[in-house]
């Protein structure tokens, strides 16, 4: 193998890669980056074996050839060097890396060795825009649960219906579900639970993408995969039945406050400084309007012995006064990714579901279910 | 204003709780705490008992020597707590100022409760009549303008007695009475007011504040107040608690593991049962072991959500158990178990059916317990401490 390359290029896609370069192993290859030659550009490629990414930039290739090489020596390395032009070149099975006066050598392991990142020809296939997806994985992704005690509840589950895609998370205490468009509709209902894991790392990859992301789902359904400019990734996916979600979501409210995002955000969070001792309590207590007062959401919380807090936004009720208590970090989460500017919370009892809704959009629906606390 | 302040102390509380359930006990020398040919000490002596020298905190083998046809019995921590717990119910009826001190004694401030329940002397006779009818034990109840003169005019009276010392009074009260009736007074401190030539409250309260200082440090001091009836602490109810624990010492050492684990259980059922009553929830389980040579470990675990499910505070002290146990496998004398980073709140969920079906089963149990008490009704893994 003999090349070159930009220092920026290759620094880029080490970048990419390196998300999906593994970090515990008991396979130590995986701890190292594939290069190779792939016609005329240089291809990356690294896997934690629930995913796999792939990158493509340019070069000029003089010999064809193939290396892994410790991924986070490699991209120390690339990325302490000024922006310049690299060569690098495979000596059996030693990379050399020249650049300007700077060069190393680095010690690698045979690509054959490298585990083979599966490629997907046939399954259900669509495409998305980039704007569309970002927004699906981050509306989501946070109400899955981070344990493993439940797998599926650490997946998102993934809804194909004609040219309609769902997204869903929970994770026992709250539920996220987030709808769009597909590009290009899929025949018939399929649905997979891909790890919320790798969809960070997707939502990452979208940050700088303009073109549409091509999605395949590998039948029977074991891997997914995202084609986006230059970059690939596949991942596993989660067997098992994810929870039907559909009947957690209140059908009905005794109570609708409609506020402020950021208001309401900015009062929670007041809220949660002294919420801190006390397991994350903030209570909301709702009073609708009467003759001479407007309607008002009351956000406060207490710390033990410390002290207590209360913050007042304005409200648009529907329906009679109530009270209700969350985990402040909840409310903050779901706050966080909503970009309407107003809000409503439906709630029906002190311990049953909240459901936030923004207003304007009916594309997005996050039920959280609230503290019980002794009023 | 002057205060007006009970002091409640149930008398030889652990026997007079078995007497009341058992009338053959009645008038009869009773010790608790166990049977005199195992180790362990006397929990309480009736006041039968009493009469024969024996008294809580010695060896019950040096009861038994004391008097051998004394009945002696090992005690149920559970029917205690019950007792207590109506104990502390009936007095809350008679001022929100209240402060339980133990199991068996309060604090009352009646400053005020005159127009309600007439004049403390009359408000300490009610107490005591409810507490012979409602749970037939006897009281004895001191009366005074401060906490330490309460306590020492109820310690006097006992047992089934009423002193009350006019306000104005409590120095002239204390002077003739040995120091040792003081609280804070122990056997050195004693004997060291005795070499100095002072044996009674009246002569203590005489020193200066500075040398009482100069002998006893800062503890002088307050003796100095005490020993002149000056006392302003207040009858406050107990501070939140930043734990709840439970342990017990075998009668006989053991590394017999289904008993070990049985045990666990109850402890950890106990718990459990505590902080849903306080409603909290805890995040840290630690467990306590003692070896057979005294040698004294704990070890602590954070549980991922806070709870007060029997079974997930069970199954964080039995993994704590079988680690410590793997890792030493010695005799074991004690087990216990604490929680604590209490929190109140309990964060619902939606999803989780065999949680909550944890939980159904948790309060079913728990009003079972309240109904008949706590040993009514328990769950397989305790089990082998059947008769014990």
């Amino acid at each position: 193998m003999k090349l070159f390359c930009l220092q920026e290029n290759l620094a880029k896609g080490l970048s990419i890669v390196g998300r999906a370069v593994a970090t515990r192993t008991t396979l130590p290859i995986t701890q190292n980056v594939l290069i190779a030659t792939d016609e005329s550009r240089l291809k990356l490629s690294a896997t934690n074996l629930e995913m796999a990414i792939t990158c493509w930039l340019g070069a000029k290739v003089e010999k064809d050839g193939a290396i892994t090489i410790p991924a986070r020596l490699l991209t120390e390395f690339i990325n302490s060097l000024p922006p310049d032009r690299v060569d690098l070149s495979l000596t059996q099975r030693t990379l050399e890396l020249k650049s300007g006066r700077f060069e190393a050598r680095i010690n690698g392991i045979d690509a054959l060795d490298f585990p083979p990142i599966p490629q997907i020809a046939n399954g259900i296939n669509t495409t998305i825009e980039v704007n569309a997806l970002r927004e699906g994985i981050s509306q989501v992704v946070f109400a899955a649960a981070t344990e493993e005690s439940r797998p599926v509840l650490t997946g998102i589950h993934t809804e194909f219906d004609g040219d309609r895609l769902t997204l869903a998370a929970a994770d026992g205490f709250r539920l996220a579900v987030h709808k769009t468009n597909l590009l290009s509709p899929v025949s018939g209902k399929s649905a997979i639970i891909i790890p919320a894991r790798t969809l960070t790392e997707l939502s990452r990859l979208l940050a700088d993408q303009e073109e549409p992301v091509t999605i395949t789902v590998k039948q029977p359904k074991s891997q997914a995969f995202f084609r986006l400019k230059n970059i690939e990734m596949v991942s596993q996916l989660i067997q098992g039945t994810f929870p039907n979600y559909s009947q957690l979501i209140p059908q009905s409210y005794a109570t609708r406050a409609v506020v402020d995002v950021a208001q309401f955000s900015r009062a929670v969070k007041m809220s949660a400084i002294f919420a801190r001792d006390g397991s994350g309590i903030v209570r909301l207590v709702i009073t609708p309007r009467a003759e001479l007062t407007p309607g008002k959401m009351t956000i406060s919380a207490r710390a033990e012995e410390i002290g207590d807090n209360i913050g007042e936004i304005d409200a648009l009720i529907d329906g009679e006064a109530a009270k209700i208590a969350f985990n402040a970090k909840y409310l903050t989460d779901v706050l966080g990714v909503i970009h309407q500017p107003q809000v409503a919370l439906e709630i029906t009892t002190p311990s049953s579901p909240g459901v936030i809704r923004p207003v304007g959009v009916d594309n997005y629906v996050h039920v959280v279910m609230p503290m019980f606390v002794q009023w | 204003m002057n205060r007006r302040i009970l002091h409640i102390d149930l008398d030889a509380f652990f026997v007079s709780v078995e007497q009341a359930l058992a009338s053959n006990l009645k008038g009869k020398p009773v010790v608790v705490g166990g049977r005199p040919d195992r180790r362990g000490v006397v929990a309480s002596a009736s006041y039968e008992a009493r009469n024969f020298g024996i008294k809580a905190g010695i060896p019950l083998i040096r009861a038994y020597r004391l008097c051998p046809q004394a009945i002696f019995i090992q005690g149920n921590f559970a029917q205690y707590q019950e007792a207590s717990n109506r104990f502390m119910e009936i007095m809350a009826n008679f001022s929100p100022h209240l402060e339980p001190v133990g199991l068996d004694e309060a604090y009352l401030d009646a400053t005020g409760t005159e127009g309600i329940f007439g004049h403390a002397h009359e408000l300490a006779l009610k107490i005591k009549e409810r507490i012979k009818d409602e749970l037939k034990l006897t009281a004895s109840i001191g009366i005074a303008g401060c906490k330490v003169v309460a306590k020492i005019a109820s310690d006097l009276c006992k047992p089934d007695g009423l002193c009350e010392v006019a306000p104005g009074e409590e120095r002239l009260f204390l002077a003739p009475l040995p120091v040792s009736q003081l609280p804070g007074i122990g056997k050195k401190t004693e004997q060291r007011l005795r070499e100095l030539g002072i044996t009674t409250i009246g002569q203590l309260a005489k020193m200066s504040p500075d040398s009482l200082k100069k002998y006893f440090g800062a503890s002088g001091l307050i003796l100095h107040r005490y020993a002149n009836a000056i006392d302003d602490r207040k009858v406050e109810p107990p501070a939140e608690a930043k734990s709840i624990s439970r342990e017990t010492t075998f009668t006989e050492d053991t590394l017999d593991q289904s008993f070990l684990q049985a045990t666990l259980r109850y402890l950890c059922e106990w718990l459990g049962a505590e902080l849903r009553s306080q409603g909290k929830q805890a995040k840290v389980v630690t467990l306590k072991l003692r070896y057979a040579d005294f040698e004294t470990i704990s070890r602590r675990l954070t549980l991922t959500e806070a709870s007060d499910r029997d079974e997930v505070i069970f199954t964080a002290a039995l993994q704590l158990l079988s680690r410590a146990l793997s890792w030493k496998q010695k005799l074991v004398r004690l087990l216990g178990v604490e929680v604590s980073n209490l929190m109140k709140g309990k964060q619902l969920s939606m999803l989780d059916s065999e949680t909550q079906r944890l939980e159904h089963l948790d309060r079913a149990i728990d009003r079972i317990r309240r109904k008949y008490g706590f040993t009514s009704i328990q769950t397989g893994r305790t089990l082998p401490l059947k008769g014990v």
